[in-house]
């Protein structure tokens, strides 16, 4: 399958790229691992006239602690990700969810942590070649009225599928996003639209930078479902951070749902509900849990595979297994 | 649409070729520089057909753009072998029978090669982890598990190490 | 049977170093001076009549070369059987479901000839589609094609009589109705082609297939050149499991294109295209009512099956017949009725496959395994009380001559140790069982036999030519395996030209499971036959009969006596000088009932042999998840006999891989309005490494039939098939629910355990 034709540009630094963004924007996409973005392009979902390559940003590509903060480079493979310590140790869910993200065979060059939280919305019916989206009105996200995935629906109702973000969200994680002589910080919280075709709440002459996570002692956990153990999207996960105090009580608890909506879903109120439990109480595990499954089911559709209804009684199970995990942890 | 002077390390050596931005490394190793080992079967990076080394590590071949494969060492699996001289691991796959149709087969030895350089060592459950981006539809992946656990390291239990080939010598 | 030198050996089959070293040329690899890239253009819509096609403004852009449509037809209306003859190479009338050929385009390259495709203006006038075969069958809207009423395209009834009667006498009577979506053949090879007419009006053509012959005749009688003037080359095949068989238009139209282009044309299809058009599996709705004696005997059978067979015929009357006959082959079945109907729907077309009906199979088996249930007999006994014997006839009279079904039942279960497991597993943990049985061939009207020429060269090295085709199955390797055997020769001394149409014989083809019963055996007696001639010319040289001669590593010699010898080598030189050829030709054809035919007189010898497998398999199911983790396979085989256990048990664990692991838990295909919404690697769940079971045990089983080549039969499809079995009775065993519904996603067994929750 032949990708579509496209002006190619290879900065050396970040300056150069963002001076890029700046000139081109809208006629531009990011070119990291390109998992994402070719595959679409090969099915003919977007033409981007440029494409701004991050190939010799090694600038970008980093890990290191600092001021009680895991910094992140955004182009940064998935490989060095799974093999660093320093996150395996301190920020257990994004060790959790980078393992699963595609094969081994695809972490080294082709996938970057950027390049998984930017990945766009999926649906099984927007996701599609040209031939296939011929001869049918042409969907939301498509640029059309309709929706596949559910029915009369005015909006778009793809799914974010990202392991990463779904892992970053529950460690609260910040995003770096750079322009041309600026930048800005915005929780990863406050970075979905909720809009199912621009999920993201970003300008289109603006570059991830970097993701900061803080360090404050929580563990965390990440639990995913796929139908077969590598390649697979996730169709429904979930991420999980424990504060706990010295008395073994969770302090602050952080609940998020992925695959399951237009974006993660930090569950707040689910999440507060656990505040002065004990690690061990697995009753008030289950029952945030289940709470879990009811919030986030009224946003689910069907359009990643599976069942509607298998995906939504899952949610309880990643939900459940991720708190044990991560109190675990604690405990451990 | 301008074609782009490239140059690409394939094999040990170096190639000049003509491209467009738009050629994926996959399209210029098959069509341009007649290396046709490399399969196309899904061109989506799901399967890992069209897996090749760079720097020795595997790669999608077929969602990297051939103007940023300049400045690696490629590797196919034409450059596994010394000559005539099969690599261990080939001759391995040939022995256990891990070649049915044979489509799959230059993908899984690039990775399974990019593996055992990592560690000559690895369990069942560590190739099979290594050798999950790449999919075979003949084999059920058990020979292909087996040669690659038995490559340099033969088994007494196991009827196909050491087979008629080294039986030649 | 050990005396053999390579035949039984476990021999690295001859085709893989090519493969390894990634120089094995698969269609998509050729490149030929002045090829062009051709593409098709397909209908977006499901069901429309063609109005107008209009390629002025393709065949204006700049770099395309040809453009072809139906008007470059003659319309005719082509079929695998003569009562099948239902579509055109390029459509005309009416498109019939989305992906149907409606052009075709030939350009410099890939950019410009999917440009041109764009340029191709189509008016459709959209009809009525229907996607559901029981809504086809009901449906008043225009029919799909308007000689087939109701939509039917193939009904086959079989009834042995007597079975009301026996329906009467029962002991005790099930009702069960199973189904199953479509699956697909996923081979690795996306199907492509390359065409093009040489200096001599020859047509040459490269594509993967299960028989090249089969292909060669439809292009002979569309291009009106007579056989000897179509090429079917043979090239690496990257797997069909019985998905490429007959022609298909992307065929024609290839070769259309190189006519009118006077230049080679080779048209790549995408994953896509391989998945919606070329073929798929069949879903079908399968009513299976049994009834039995107190002891589990089944007295009476009557089975109703509805497939969905997509939007052409195909090779439906095989499609809808194998899953029934694979049943009756592998248990009694006395008194027996069958209705099997292949409709019409507006979805791509189904074919034959190697995991022949796994609702239909699956069904069958469950059933016995509910009626055990029932009457308090375990699932093997009750195999057992209803299995084939040799010397049986089955239910459409063909013999079973050798059948050793019990010995592969009584060997899974000892070697699984499933007496010591099953009923005393912890919950959700399971084991269950599956046989079948594969029929070593159909008849085949004039393509039924299999022809061998071999010659010798100066060297004493010999060349064997036969229309065998390899799909990656290792059929080569056989072929060079029985003639090094024969011959006395090494595997090494042996060159073969191979289903290629303008130098081999007619051959069956590989989807009839016969390329060893018969295909090798017309090998084997061409190097018979080559062998005779060189002990003449030997037993002269030795002073001894041709008796008591042997050949072998490259040597004549006296039985006992092997001091006394001679190069074969040597023995071809001498038969030269002296003006005598020692090259022989050889053929086998089975003796099968010709008047046979799939829907117009089903009874009668079906073939000469027929395979039997069962495979057991243990799982343990996660009550939570719903997800199933396959502990271990067992799989045994009667082969007849194992030319090479190597080979044989690759075929078995992809068999498993393919039947089982992905074909009873994660293959199906979805979709919405005719459209296939997974047709990619990505979308459709083939099983990966770190998903199949960490031990496979195979086991051989030996009945030496008398007829096959050194006795062996039809090897790796028994197993498909009662893996698909097998895998569906563990988890129904597990879960403590028997299944209905395939293939066993989690969702479908989460459910079941809910709802026997509610029961209980």
């Amino acid at each position: 399958m032949r990708l579509p034709r496209f002006k190619y540009s290879g900065p050396e630094t970040l300056e150069q790229a963002l001076d890029l963004l700046n000139t081109h924007k809208d006629d531009a996409k990011i070119l990291a691992g390109g998992t994402d973005l070719l595959v679409r392009m090969k099915k003919g979902l977007l033409k981007p006239k440029v494409l701004i390559s991050l190939k010799a940003l090694n600038e970008l590509s980093y890990i290191k602690k600092q001021d009680g903060y895991i910094k992140i480079g955004a182009r940064t493979p998935l490989a060095d990700i799974i093999a660093s310590d320093l996150i395996q140790k301190e920020a257990r869910a994004l060790f959790q969810a980078c393992e699963k993200i595609g094969a081994i065979t695809i972490q080294h060059f082709r996938g970057t942590i950027g390049g998984n939280i930017l990945q766009d919305n999926r649906c099984h019916h927007y996701n599609q070649s040209d031939f296939h989206r011929s001869g049918r009105q042409a969907c939301h996200k498509d640029g059309g009225k309709i929706c596949y995935a559910r029915e009369e629906a005015d909006r778009c109702n793809s799914t974010c599928q990202s392991d990463g973000a779904t892992a970053l969200m529950a460690l609260d994680a910040s995003l770096i996003l750079a322009k041309k002589g600026a930048k800005r910080t915005v929780d990863l919280a406050d970075f979905y639209t909720t809009d199912g075709i621009i999920p993201h709440a970003m300008e289109s002459h603006e570059l991830l930078r970097e993701i900061i996570i803080p360090l404050n002692g929580a563990q965390s956990s990440y639990q995913r479902l796929a139908y077969r153990s590598a390649i697979d999207y996730p169709i429904v996960c979930a991420g999980v951070l424990l504060k706990h105090s010295s008395k073994n009580e969770i302090e602050e608890a952080r609940i998020v749902v992925g695959a399951m909506s237009r974006s993660p879903l930090f569950l707040a109120q689910v999440s507060s509900s656990l505040k002065g439990k004990k690690l061990n109480d697995t009753i008030a595990f289950k029952k945030a849990a289940d709470a879990s499954m009811d919030s986030s089911a009224a946003f689910a559709v069907h359009n990643v595979g599976a069942t509607l209804e298998y995906r939504c009684a899952m949610v309880s199970q990643m939900v459940f297994q991720a708190l044990e995990q991560a109190a675990k942890c604690i405990k451990g | 649409m301008e074609k782009i002077l490239i140059t690409l390390n394939i094999n040990g050596q170096y190639c000049e070729v003509m491209v467009y931005p738009n050629d994926t490394l996959l399209e210029v190793l098959r069509d341009e520089l007649d290396l046709t080992g490399s399969k196309e079967s899904c061109g989506e990076g799901a399967c890992g057909s069209c897996t090749v080394h760079m720097d020795g590590k595997p790669v999608r071949s077929c969602l990297t753009l051939a103007l940023e494969a300049q400045g690696v060492k490629i590797t196919t699996v034409e450059g596994l072998a010394n000559g005539d001289d099969l690599s261990d691991l080939q001759q391995s796959f040939i022995d256990h029978g891990a070649v049915q149709c044979g489509f799959c087969t230059p993908g899984m030895l690039m990775s399974a090669d990019a593996l055992l350089k990592d560690n000559p060592r690895p369990d069942d459950k560590t190739i099979r982890k290594a050798l999950a981006g790449n999919i075979c539809r003949c084999t059920g992946y058990t020979k292909i598990v087996e040669a690659v656990a038995h490559t340099g390291n033969p088994k007494d239990h196991c009827p196909d190490c050491n087979t008629r080939s080294n039986e030649k010598e | 049977m050990s005396d053999y030198t390579i035949i039984g050996k476990r021999m690295p089959r001859i085709d893989s170093r090519a493969k390894v070293m990634g120089k094995a040329k698969f269609t998509a690899d050729l490149k030929l001076p002045g090829m062009l890239v051709g593409k098709i253009k397909r209908s977006p819509y499901a069901h429309a009549r063609i109005i107008n096609i209009d390629t002025s403004k393709a065949m204006a852009l700049p770099g395309v070369k040809a453009v072809v449509t139906g008007k470059d037809t003659e319309g005719i209306k082509w079929g695998v059987f003569a009562y099948t003859r239902d579509q055109q190479f390029i459509q005309m009338e009416k498109a019939r479901y989305i992906g149907d050929e409606v052009a075709g385009v030939a350009a410099v390259d890939e950019e410009t000839a999917i440009a041109a495709l764009d340029l191709i203006k189509v008016t459709y006038e959209e009809l009525p589609a229907i996607f559901d075969p029981m809504e086809a069958m009901a449906s008043q809207t225009e029919l799909i094609h308007k000689d087939f009423p109701n939509n039917i395209n193939i009904h086959v009834n079989i009834d042995t009589g007597h079975v009301d009667e026996n329906f009467k006498k029962a002991h005790y009577i099930r009702e069960d109705t199973f189904v199953a979506p479509e699956e697909s053949y996923f081979q690795a090879e996306p199907y492509a082609i390359v065409a093009r007419f040489d200096h001599e009006d020859c047509l040459e053509v490269w594509m993967p297939n299960g028989g090249p012959h089969m292909k060669s005749k439809p292009l002979s009688n569309a291009f009106k050149i007579p056989l000897h003037k179509v090429k079917v080359r043979k090239i690496a095949i990257g797997g069909a499991f019985g998905g490429r068989s007959e022609i298909c238009p992307v065929d024609y139209i290839c070769a259309l294109l190189a006519k009118k282009t006077k230049r080679p044309v080779k048209i790549e299809f995408t994953r896509e295209e391989n998945t919606i058009a070329t073929r798929q599996g069949h879903a079908m709705i399968t009513t299976h009512k049994t009834g039995v004696d107190k002891d589990g005997r089944v007295l009476a059978r009557e089975t109703t099956c509805y497939m969905d067979g997509g939007a052409y015929s195909s090779t439906g009357p095989i499609a809808t017949s194998v899953p029934f006959l694979s049943m009756e082959q592998a248990y009694r079945m006395e008194s027996v009725r069958y209705n099997g109907y292949r409709i019409y729907t507006n979805k791509p077309i189904r074919g034959m496959i190697r995991t022949h009906g796994r609702g239909f199979a699956c069904g069958l088996d469950t059933q016995l395994d509910m009626i055990a249930d029932h009457l308090g007999i375990d699932p093997v006994e009750i195999r057992l009380r209803n299995s084939r014997q040799p010397g049986d006839y089955t239910s459409t009279k063909s013999y079973v001559d050798s059948c050793a079904m019990d010995e592969t039942i009584h060997k899974t279960v000892e070697k699984s140790g499933f007496k010591k497991k099953w009923g005393k597993l912890p919950p959700f943990h399971g084991i269950g069982i599956g046989t079948n049985s594969v029929q070593t061939g159909f008849p085949m009207g004039i393509r039924g036999g299999s022809q061998s020429f071999i010659k010798f060269n100066e060297d004493g090295e010999a060349t064997v030519m036969s229309g065998v085709v390899d799909n990656g199955q290792g059929n080569d390797n056989m072929l060079v395996q029985i003639a090094a055997e024969e011959l006395g020769l090494l595997p090494e001394d042996i060159h073969l030209v191979s289903a290629d149409t303008e130098t081999t014989s007619s051959d069956p083809g590989s989807y009839s499971q016969v390329s060893t019963f018969v295909g090798g055996h017309a090998v084997k007696i061409a190097a018979q036959n080559c062998r005779e001639k060189l002990f003449k010319v030997a037993s002269k040289i030795l002073k001894t009969a041709p008796d008591n001669l042997v050949a072998k590593n490259r040597l004549i010699f006296v039985k006992n006596d092997p001091e006394k010898s001679i190069p074969i080598k040597k023995v071809v030189r001498i038969s030269l000088l002296n003006f005598t050829s020692v090259n022989a030709e050889g053929g086998y054809w089975p003796k099968v009932d010709m008047k046979r035919e799939w829907v117009s007189n089903p009874y009668g010898q079906m073939c000469e042999a027929f395979s039997f497998g069962t495979t057991i398999v243990e799982v343990k199911v996660d009550p939570d998840t719903g997800q199933v983790e396959v502990i271990e396979v067992t799989a045994a085989q009667d082969v007849g006999y194992a030319l090479n256990p190597l080979v044989l048990e690759g075929q078995f664990e992809g068999s498993i891989a393919m039947g089982g692991q992905g074909g009873m838990l994660t293959e199906y295909h979805e979709w919405k309005d005719g459209r296939c919404i997974n047709t990619t690697m990505l979308d459709y769940k083939l099983p990966l490494a770190c998903d199949m079971p960490p031990k496979i045990n195979n086991i051989i089983v030996e009945s030496l039939d008398p007829k096959g080549p050194y006795g062996a039969k039809e090897a790796g499809m028994s197993i498909a098939m009662s893996a698909a079995q097998g895998y569906s009775a563990a988890v129904s065993n597990a879960i403590g629910v028997h299944m209905d519904s395939f293939p066993l996603t989690p969702d479908k067994i989460l459910a079941a355990i809910k709802g026997k929750k509610q029961t209980c």
